[in-house]
């Protein structure tokens, strides 16, 4: 396969917008998705939400290429998605660590699978290491950092490969509550610098609420579309007191009140 | 605590010997010289020489053949189904019954002796690499592909380092299982190496050169068992 240069080294690529058209999907007698239909506009942070076994990480797979539909189609900017794509990086709920491999390695592996030249890819990994806080912990193992710092890692490889496409799969829900807080506001603030494209896998209200510009409600099984929300608090987020907000209290109680319903 | 426990067994053994209760448990001394003897004589380094190239033509192929067959059954369901029921028998299978066999397929030769090696190392390495590629971490696969990864980039950074520290761990089991071989083979066959030695001593009540060659056989045992670790060691440096 030849490897391509994804995007400029230094500059950030445009965002692409998705589209997921009638997806339908089972896992042997189980029918996982059905019928699903979701517009993420380019630049946009959505999120999606549901009750466990909704479907919603099968749903992002499917976006990464990583799983096949078996019925509809998914269309990232122009590419009908087959398989995984160049424009696109995934951020696991696991973090998906090499644990063999220092944190400098972790973030380089994007960039070495694609082909990126040893010299430009320290120099793209230290980059994306400091960008998300690391700097200075280049040479440690997994094991030797927090669940927040494995999460950062895990960041920082997506961001590497300088995706136009980020989708993350429960990011957070690995890590503790105040970490996780910090973290939330120092990804929004990484991507009110590069604007991509965010599809966000949570079982947060408040993190649904918080990060996205809207907000994918999925029934639970078969996961289909059951609403969308839009959240129309203004950005910056991070810098202000945006939680503390009755708007925001408001947002979270009216998205409540649509699970609820669904349990 | 290791060192105190060996030199207090020692110490039990020649006190028990010296009591002369039995000419089964010479004192630990006397076999010591004896052991001293055989190795001066030549005796020793002929039988052990014979021994080595033996494991060594036996556990060589078990380990790169056991490796590749145990990355076949856990990357391919296919291989997995046709395998897994031979490996799992005669894993637990009492092989020495077999060696017979082994000397029918050979001839009485030393090359039943590599073929028992094999025979007892092989399947340890297959069950213990399987397990490793086995246990290779779904989401690490993920996001390989995520990335773009082909097969063979799966294989060599997702997999293979995945499996290292199993395999390392099977070929350590593996190289204590190829010792044993090595000497049932030599036993059941009588004319080579440490273990004709072993058959020949106990024949003619040859107590003490017995014990001695059964202490070289020990001897051969650990040096292999330090050395398969020290290799896991370099290689599997982040667990």
């Amino acid at each position: 396969m030849a490897a391509r240069e994804p995007g400029a080294a230094a500059g950030t690529a445009a965002p692409l917008p998705i589209t997921v058209e009638a997806v339908s999907k089972a896992f042997g007698a189980v029918q996982a998705l059905v019928d699903v239909d979701v517009r993420v506009r380019a630049g946009e942070f959505l999120s999606l939400i549901g009750p466990s076994g909704c479907g919603k990480t099968t749903l992002l797979k499917i976006m990464a290429g990583l799983v096949p539909a078996d019925r509809g189609r998914v269309t990232i900017g122009e590419r009908v998605v087959t398989g995984p794509g160049q424009e696109c990086s995934v951020v696991f709920q696991d973090f998906a660590l090499l644990p063999w491999a220092t944190a400098q390695r972790n973030v380089e592996f994007g960039l070495l699978l694609r082909g990126v030249d040893p010299a430009a890819r320290a120099a793209r990994a230290r980059g994306a290491i400091a960008k998300v806080g690391l700097g200075g912990f280049e040479n440690a193992y997994p094991a030797q950092l927090s669940g927040g710092m494995q999460q950062r890692v895990g960041l920082a490889r997506a961001l590497a490969v300088n995706p136009r496409v980020l989708l993350m799969d429960e990011p957070f829900a690995s890590i503790d509550e105040q970490t996780r807080r910090v973290f939330q506001d120092d990804l929004l603030g990484l991507w009110s610098q590069e604007r991509k494209t965010v599809v966000l896998v949570t079982h947060s209200m408040e993190e649904a609420i918080y990060l996205s510009d809207r907000v994918v409600v999925l029934s639970p099984r078969p996961g289909r579309v059951h609403q969308t929300l839009d959240v129309p608090l203004p950005r910056p987020r991070e810098a202000g007191d945006v939680r503390a907000t009755a708007e925001f209290a408001r947002l979270v109680d009216g998205l409540w009140k649509v699970l609820r319903k669904l349990q | 605590m290791t060192v105190a426990a060996l030199v207090g067994l020692a110490v039990a053994w020649e006190l028990v010997g010296r009591l002369d209760a039995s000419m089964f448990l010479p004192p630990l001394s006397r076999v010591a010289v004896t052991w001293w003897q055989l190795l001066q004589d030549g005796t020793l380094a002929r039988a052990a020489s014979s021994s080595l190239v033996s494991l060594v033509k036996g556990f060589v192929p078990a380990a790169v053949l056991g490796v590749v067959v145990g990355f076949a059954m856990g990357r391919f369901a296919v291989v997995r189904y046709v395998l897994d029921g031979w490996v799992n028998a005669l894993m637990s299978a009492p092989l020495s019954a077999l060696v017979p066999i082994l000397i029918a397929l050979f001839g009485v030769r030393d090359t039943v002796v590599a073929a028992t090696v094999f025979m007892f190392s092989f399947f340890v390495i297959v069950v213990n690499t399987l397990t490793g590629v086995r246990g290779a971490d779904r989401s690490l696969v993920d996001m390989a592909r995520a990335f773009g990864a082909t097969e063979m980039a799966l294989f060599g950074r997702i997999y293979l380092p995945a499996a290292l520290p199993a395999v390392m761990l099977g070929l350590r089991l593996g190289v204590v299982q190829a010792v044993k071989g090595m000497v049932v083979g030599e036993m059941l066959i009588s004319l080579v190496g440490l273990g004709e030695r072993l058959i020949y001593y106990g024949n003619t009540f040859l107590i003490t050169e017995l014990y001695a060659v059964i202490l070289s056989v020990l001897v051969v045992a650990l040096l292999a068992g330090h050395l398969a670790q020290a290799c896991d060691r370099a290689l599997v440096r982040w667990k």
